[in-house]
């Protein structure tokens, strides 16, 4: 296939968490929200005059320092963070907004305040923590309600000035679904038999969005769409089997790449900075409030293992089968982020429940943050291909 | 064998390679017929709970229950050395969690569809976690309030330092990772490994102390839910526990499982048998802080595993229903006051005094006594024993009924070890500092339990404050309830090599820093 | 008066019988040293109980 015109764009704003991007909107005079996790609603830092970034350490390498603080026994995500909040990586960020989505990156999160390793000059700087509701119901709606009031609207409006009225929401509501249309557009080329998008390019893309300036994005993101419309993917498929990425945070797109060039099409990716369900535009009605609304959104969406009700439960393992077959996938890769405890549980049980009761093939894996070229994962992903294609194999006879 | 504190050499006891030790101590004569006398007592105990048939059926049923073949040992660990009024409070302490627990047994196999099977008993069950606070539990005196994780995990591995192992290696053969806490891992195990009791109408989780705990608890409910059809309610208590804005959501939360619990088994909440919890909570209270007040004294008196174990069990899975442990609370205070008054010491010498942090090891619950009688370090008190001292709404008026559903918000958010490693890095951090000043100490041994995430996330800080204070800390690791990572022996090693090379001390009993217990229960 | 301290020393003797057989276990720890014999007899026998054994 003919190179995509704005991957090596897409691509560099990834190799820095202060890209190109990000100093632009702060040049432009808008403040940067810094947050750590999927369960802090994004169209909230993305009012007018404000954009936000999720944090990433790329091109991570040492975590000396950052293991002195928080020992070997942490993700590398929440160490890699810390690190590079300690390198003085993360200065560029005018506030941090976190809900205690998990002990290690609330930790993360703490050291960085204690050590004042954020916000050097920056005298309105603050660090807000978040409750998150762990159950989606009504008793955890006011709860987002509230602390979203509390913990983003109050500070941002306080310390920056920020419009927080409903009509500044529903604003930045409707940028929001914009790009995320524009991903979801992107994505559905994933389903043809022959797709004309790798899992790769689409990883980048979708990335990117989370980690610059949306309302800088959309240009480039429309031109991709176009582009994709008339895009010839190549005559004879590269792949030997579809597969669907499932697991914890993931914003190393090597690992995408990792599992394409050996021999498997990431076809979708149900994981924390994918884009499923976190590209889902957010429907607005002009009844209720906007904030209730998002935040009823982001909780009943929600597929993160910390939501710990038997209803969320069951529908994080239906939602992948869901997937699996909306995007055709012949087999799941279940991966967790050594040191995970929630994905190591949701692997556990997800990996299983996927296997025994929907029977797709699975493969479950734990990955550093990043894993560069590891040719132990290239084995067991060669492996599970090869395993697919076998099962295809035998299917093939038994039909006949 | 000598009447007189510390004259034995306590690690003569062991014998290297066997499950039990040589003898029991021989404490001078009123003290070792006092013992005698209580060792009959748990014999007695004993002796009833399997003279029902389905106890002993339960016995050839479930792996764990061999474990209780080693609870007159336990008492024997936490009483080594103990002389006195110490001894008595051990006593009084201990025997009434063996009773408790015996009951907690012989009530789960009643009820237990495959050995006591009796339906109308099972009925008025409500399941709870191993670690959950049961105030929620305070107003339905009729109800029986159970917990399967209790004896098959928690207990077990208090009388058997290998018990959860077996079930920390079923839970990682269906692929959970070995990098999780083994508590909730080995919770998950029994569940997977198909052997929990099953009864009750139904259950009542919670996410208490961390993400592994909360995540197990799905494993669990899994089974539960979707194949014994017994209705779970997950209680969310929040994680920011310390800020105004999650109260009123906390108190929701208590008041949809209460609502849950009447759907479930048709009993009505009854808010006199609350108030009556509500009164005995703070007696437990009043007594605890009392307790600690003695413990900032030069002459503490309720300490180390005998305010540990103790504080553990009746504040959170009694938390007020156990009339019992109300007198208990009383005898041990009144013999905590006479030995205060009589300037008595547990140990011949009082070398430090320490705060105990983190998350101790289970498997050895027991090292609070080594430190005493090895090293002369007094734990005067440890992280999990430093929990709320809030008084709550004890009398019944419209009023208190609303706040007693902040109250016991307020209690199960601040359940033992949750109000530690949720809450920010203040409650961690911060007092723990705050803590050693008002006991004067002068030594933190910081327990690393190397797979609490919350704990460990903290380490760096631990270390510079130390550094700041200038007193000296020391690193414990530790797997909690797995001694293959991290044997007895380990554990006492690196207190070891601190005070010789840090202190230039030498032990009190040197027969106690290399025990052959590898192979103990 | 007879029988009274005929039985009387009886209860005695079988107290101090059953004393010196109870303080005999309890000072030597052989409860604990039985139970310990027991345990890895019980270990083979669970390993042999059938277990629907699934998450």
């Amino acid at each position: 296939m003919k190179d995509l015109k704005n991957l090596i764009f897409f691509e560099n704003l990834l190799l820095e968490a202060n890209n190109e991007l990000v100093q632009k909107a702060q040049a432009g005079g808008k403040i940067c929200v810094a947050y750590t996790c999927e369960n802090t609603p994004e169209p909230l830092l993305n009012l007018p005059g404000c954009f936000s970034a999720r944090l990433r350490a790329p091109r991570t390498g040492s975590l000396d320092i950052s293991t002195y603080y928080m020992t070997s026994f942490l993700c590398e995500y929440s160490r890699a963070l810390l690190e590079r909040a300690i390198e003085g990586g993360f200065n560029f960020a005018d506030c941090i907004i976190t809900p205690d989505g998990c002990s290690m990156i609330n930790r993360c999160i703490e050291n960085m305040e204690v050590l004042k390793a954020l916000g050097k000059d920056k005298k309105n700087f603050f660090f807000e923590y978040m409750e998150v509701p762990m159950k989606a119901d009504d008793n955890g709606l006011n709860l987002y309600v509230l602390q979203c009031k509390n913990h983003i609207l109050k500070p941002l409006s306080e310390s920056y000035g920020i419009d927080v009225s409903d009509a500044a929401i529903r604003k930045a509501v409707t940028e929001h679904n914009h790009v995320c249309e524009l991903i979801r557009a992107i994505g559905e080329f994933r389903k043809e038999d022959n797709p004309r998008i790798t899992g790769y390019e689409f990883s980048v893309i979708t990335l990117a969005t989370y980690v610059a300036p949306k309302y800088l994005l959309i240009e480039k993101l429309e031109e991709t769409l176009k582009e994709l419309q008339t895009r010839e993917p190549d005559e004879k498929q590269n792949y030997r089997a579809r597969v669907l990425v499932v697991g914890s945070e993931m914003d190393d797109t090597d690992f995408i790449k990792l599992i394409e060039n050996s021999g498997a099409y990431v076809c979708a990716d149900r994981y924390c900075y994918g884009s499923l369900p976190g590209r889902n535009p957010i429907i607005l009605n002009d009844e209720e409030d906007a904030l209730t609304q998002i935040c009823r959104a982001y909780m009943n969406r929600g597929e993160c293992p910390r939501f710990m009700n038997t209803q969320k439960m069951d529908h994080r393992r239906e939602y992948v089968n869901e997937l699996a077959k909306e995007y055709k996938a012949d087999g799941i890769i279940y991966e967790q982020m050594k040191f995970c405890d929630p994905w190591a549980y949701e692997k556990m049980m997800g990996s299983t429940i996927l296997r025994n009761k929907y029977g797709y093939p699975v493969l479950a894996v734990d990955r550093p943050y990043s894993i560069g070229i590891s040719g132990q994962m290239q084995t067991r992903v060669q492996a599970f291909v090869e395993s697919i294609e076998i099962k295809k194999i035998q299917r093939g006879n038994v039909n006949g | 064998m000598a009447k007189e504190i510390g004259a034995d050499r306590l690690g003569d006891f062991y014998k290297d390679g066997s499950l039990v030790r040589k003898r029991r101590e021989w404490r001078g004569l009123v003290d070792t017929m006092y013992d005698y006398s209580k060792w009959l007592g748990i014999m007695l105990t004993l002796g009833k709970f399997v003279a029902k048939p389905r106890n002993v059926k339960a016995m050839f049923r479930y792996r764990w229950m061999s474990n209780y073949l080693a609870v007159p040992m336990m008492v024997d660990r936490h009483t080594q050395g103990l002389r006195g009024e110490y001894l008595r409070i051990c006593h009084t302490e201990q025997d009434l969690v063996i009773k408790d627990v015996a009951n907690l047994l012989d009530s789960l196999f009643r009820g237990d569809r495959r050995i006591g099977n009796d339906k109308k008993f099972s009925d008025k069950v409500v399941l709870v976690d191993e670690n959950e606070m049961t105030a929620v539990m305070m107003g339905f005196p009729d109800l029986k309030v159970l917990s399967r994780e209790t004896p098959s995990t928690y207990v077990s591995v208090l009388l058997n330092q290998y018990a959860a192992c077996h079930y920390i290696d079923v839970a990682q053969e269906y692929g959970l990772a070995g990098d999780v806490c083994p508590m909730p891992e080995a919770e998950a195990g029994v569940s997977i490994d198909d052997d929990a009791p099953i009864l009750g109408a139904c259950a009542i989780q919670c996410n208490t102390t961390c993400d592994g705990s909360l995540l197990g608890n799905g494993v669990i409910s899994q089974r539960l839910e979707h194949e014994d059809n017994i209705p779970v309610f997950q209680l969310a208590a929040p994680l920011r526990h310390k800020e105004d804005d999650v109260q009123e959501y906390a108190a929701q939360e208590i008041r949809n499982a209460i609502a849950f619990v009447e759907k479930h088994t048709g009993h009505k909440w009854n808010w006199d048998a609350y108030f009556e919890c509500a009164k005995r909570v703070n007696y437990a209270t009043k007594c605890r802080q009392e307790w600690l007040e003695m413990n900032r004294t030069p002459y503490p008196q309720v300490f180390g595993s005998n305010l540990a174990l103790y504080t553990e069990t009746n504040y959170m899975a009694i938390c007020g229903r156990v009339p019992a442990f109300e007198k208990a609370d009383k005898t041990i205070t009144k013999l905590a006051r006479a030995a205060y008054a009589k300037k008595k010491m547990a140990a011949k010498e009082y070398r430090h005094r320490a705060i105990v942090w983190g998350v101790q090891s289970h498997y050895y619950m027991d090292f609070l006594v080594w430190l005493l009688n090895c090293w002369g370090i007094v734990p005067l008190t440890d992280m999990l024993s430093m929990v709320s001292t809030k008084e709550i709404a004890e009398v019944d008026t419209p009023k208190n009924r609303e706040q007693a559903y902040y109250d016991m918000a307020w209690l199960t958010e601040n359940m033992i070890m949750r109000n530690r490693t949720h809450g920010g890095y203040k409650v961690l951090l911060d007092e723990l500092w705050e803590f050693v000043e008002m006991f004067n100490a002068d030594m933190v041994i910081l327990w690393e339990h190397m797979s609490c995430k919350a704990l460990d996330g903290m380490h760096g800080l631990f270390e510079e404050k130390a550094r700041e204070k200038g007193i000296p800390l020391v690193w414990v690791s530790h797997d909690l309830f797995d001694p293959r990572i991290i044997s007895r022996q380990g554990v006492r090693d690196q207190i070891n090599s601190f005070m010789r090379t840090v202190m230039q001390e030498e032990p009190i009993d040197p027969s106690l820093e290399v025990l052959p217990d590898e192979k103990s229960w | 008066m007879y029988v009274f301290l005929h039985i009387l020393k009886v209860i005695v003797i079988i107290v101090l019988i059953l004393f010196v057989v109870t303080f005999g276990v309890y000072i030597f720890n052989l409860d604990m040293k039985l139970t310990a014999a027991i345990y890895p007899w019980l270990q083979k026998h669970y390993d042999k109980i059938d277990r629907d054994q699934h998450l």
